[in-house]
């Protein structure tokens, strides 16, 4: 069965990490041995007790929740202005435009940031629009990928002409039809968009001012402390990741289930 | 036909290119009566569904009318047009449920909320779906999905009923029973409707007139025994139905030499010498047992499939070959053309005499 050892060994290697994070954050001293020693919970309430972490996950939060508005805010037209494009070329090209950011080093970016917004006209460096802004630029390709691909796997177009042909005006289809039919689209989108929003470093640490820095940066100073407290850091950040993840989709569930018992 | 009676659907003159292109319909003129169904085939390609948009609004002629019980609409964007409109892949709203389909044209014209439950309700009876009004669309079979379009497409009473090949995503059994439920729902309402299909089956057996495009210009329009018992012209002919259609040269009025040999035909007003086409269709040429008789050939089978209740034998007699449809089980020697058999065909088109 060399498919199912492959298999195995390749879950092995994907959850090691992940639980030896889950045990240092538990171990009470963990130097030198394979494993850490004693039981205690003490790391996690040290890292909720830091100021700095507390201040650095709202700041996250709001950064992600900012990058979500507009991506919706930008993502949503942009998207459906490229769907509904006449001319094929202008279609391709657009998405070969949009896609574009995905090959752009966050540390590129930064740098770019650092130009243009360290500058008297500009003096936006360190606010946490400036870094949602950052983050829209490295998140909008995956939204709107995810969005587009999805307009036409669901015939929108179709769909927009029945309703027409059915009597329903433009902003009619747009809230009765292409809205309803996007939620899930729309929430699946921003689940990536979150996710790798909380999870953004390279460009975070850059552009962050001091007093929002978002977790991730904050994380990297526990790495020169005690092992458990930067297991438990680690830990909270990506109980934070998944928790954003499970929200998006409970409420794009919920939003179907309301539309269906709605009109 | 009563002139009292003003058709429900009017073209005249109608034409339209897609940019860039050499595709789309040219001067269409024809009508629709009130509760006629009006089947158009034609190869892919050839301006079906551009005819069906040109009628809903989703295009705009470039030239010519689109008329709605009188009006003038041509000019009307697709949602002031009231035409019901079936699309070929149901274009079911997929967050809405099966009643809440049906009572959307009714939701965008301000119908009060009961009113909408009423009457879509009433409409699923009418199309046989009652009992299914909470599901969603993906929650039915395609049959299904396709009674609930046909429901959404009439509930708020259109001017017309456009369906554009509505049964071609269907299995073939399923396809059978939609084509009638589709010609009784549609009788039942009473509208004038275009459907659209390459099914020529689905156009003879539907159809109160057929509509045959042909690179977007309208070669014949007709009711479906006169479109297979009198086609305009070749192409009409093997388009709809099987047919052995043989250039001729005239003899005399009532004799032409073909590939097959010498024909005697009904009587006809050709010069002797001039180029003639006929057909015979298939079912119409007899096996004999005697080479004696008039337009009797000696043939050889070239091809002989079994089908069942049909036998279809492709021979060649003389220079020329001819296809047989018949039930008859005997071995072939001989066949007859009955003089009754042959048509005349319009002008020969795109060959040298």
């Amino acid at each position: 069965m060399p498919l199912a050892l492959i298999t195995a060994l390749y879950l092995v290697y994907l959850i090691i990490p992940i639980a030896l994070l889950l045990i240092g954050s538990f171990g009470n001293l963990w130097l030198n041995t394979l494993l850490p020693t004693g039981f205690t919970g003490r790391w996690y309430l040290d890292v909720v007790a830091d100021s700095s972490f507390r201040r650095a996950f709202a700041a996250s939060l709001g950064v992600a929740g900012v990058t979500c508005a507009l991506c919706v805010a930008m993502g949503l037209p942009l998207g459906y202005a490229v769907f509904r494009a006449d001319n094929p070329w202008i279609r391709s090209l657009a998405r070969v435009l949009y896609q574009m950011p995905v090959a752009l080093p966050p540390l590129v970016l930064a740098f770019g940031f650092i130009l243009v917004f360290s500058s008297d006209a500009l003096p936006w460096l360190g606010s946490i629009w400036l870094l949602a802004a950052g983050h829209v630029v490295l998140t909008l390709p995956y939204f709107l990928q995810t969005i587009v691909s999805d307009m036409q796997r669901l015939g929108l177009r179709q769909l927009e002409d029945a309703a027409e042909s059915l009597g329903s005006n433009g902003l009619q289809r747009f809230l009765h039809i292409v809205l309803p039919a996007l939620q899930q689209s729309i929430v699946a989108g921003l689940i990536i968009v979150v996710t790798l929003s909380i999870g953004e470093f390279q460009f975070s640490n850059l552009v962050a001012g001091f007093l929002n820095r978002t977790y991730p940066v904050v994380l990297l100073q526990a790495f020169y402390g005690a092992t458990g407290f930067a297991c438990a850091a680690t830990v909270l950040l990506l109980a934070l990741a998944l928790l954003a993840a499970v929200a998006g989709s409970l409420t794009a569930g919920g939003a179907t289930r309301m539309q269906v018992n709605a009109a | 036909m009563n002139l009292a009676v003003a058709p429900a659907v009017s073209l005249e003159g109608v034409t339209y290119r897609y940019p860039g292109s050499n595709a789309g319909v040219v001067d269409i003129t024809f009508d629709i009566m009130p509760g006629e169904l009006i089947v158009c085939i034609g190869a892919s390609g050839c301006g079906k569904t551009t005819l069906l948009r040109l009628i809903a609004g989703f295009l705009k002629p470039d030239a010519g009318s689109v008329r709605l019980n009188g009006e003038d609409v041509s000019q009307l964007p697709t949602r002031k047009r009231d035409c019901g409109v079936v699309f070929q892949a149901y274009a079911l709203f997929p967050h809405m449920r099966v009643w809440e389909n049906v009572a959307y044209p009714l939701r965008v014209r301000n119908a009060p909320l009961a009113e909408r439950r009423r009457r879509a309700f009433e409409m699923l009876e009418l199309v046989g779906l009652t009992g299914l009004q909470d599901r969603l669309p993906s929650q039915l079979s395609g049959g299904q999905q396709q009674r609930v379009a046909l429901a959404r497409a009439l509930v708020f009473g259109p001017r017309a009923l456009l369906l554009d090949e509505p049964l071609s995503a269907l299995d073939a059994a399923t396809r059978v029973v939609m084509r009638d439920e589709v010609r009784r729902i549609q009788r039942g309402q009473n509208i004038a409707s275009l459907l659209i299909t390459h099914d020529q089956d689905e156009a003879l057996s539907l159809a109160d007139r057929i509509l045959m495009l042909r690179e977007g210009r309208l070669a014949q329009l007709a009711p479906p025994q006169e479109i297979y018992d009198r086609p305009a012209d070749g192409f009409v002919a093997t388009f709809v139905g099987r047919a052995n259609v043989l250039d001729a040269t005239v003899v005399d009025g009532t004799t032409a030499d073909t590939p097959v040999g010498r024909l005697v035909t009904p009587s006809h007003a050709g010069t002797p010498g001039s180029r003639i086409r006929l057909l015979v269709r298939p079912e119409r040429i007899e096996l004999v047992p005697e080479a004696t008789g008039e337009n009797v050939f000696h043939a050889q089978i070239v091809r002989d499939r079994f089908f069942g209740a049909t036998r279809r034998i492709e021979v060649s007699a003389g220079n020329g070959r001819l296809e047989i449809e018949t039930a008859a089980r005997d071995p072939v020697a001989n066949v007859r053309v009955p003089r009754d058999a042959i048509q005349f065909l319009a002008n020969i088109e795109g060959r040298k005499a």
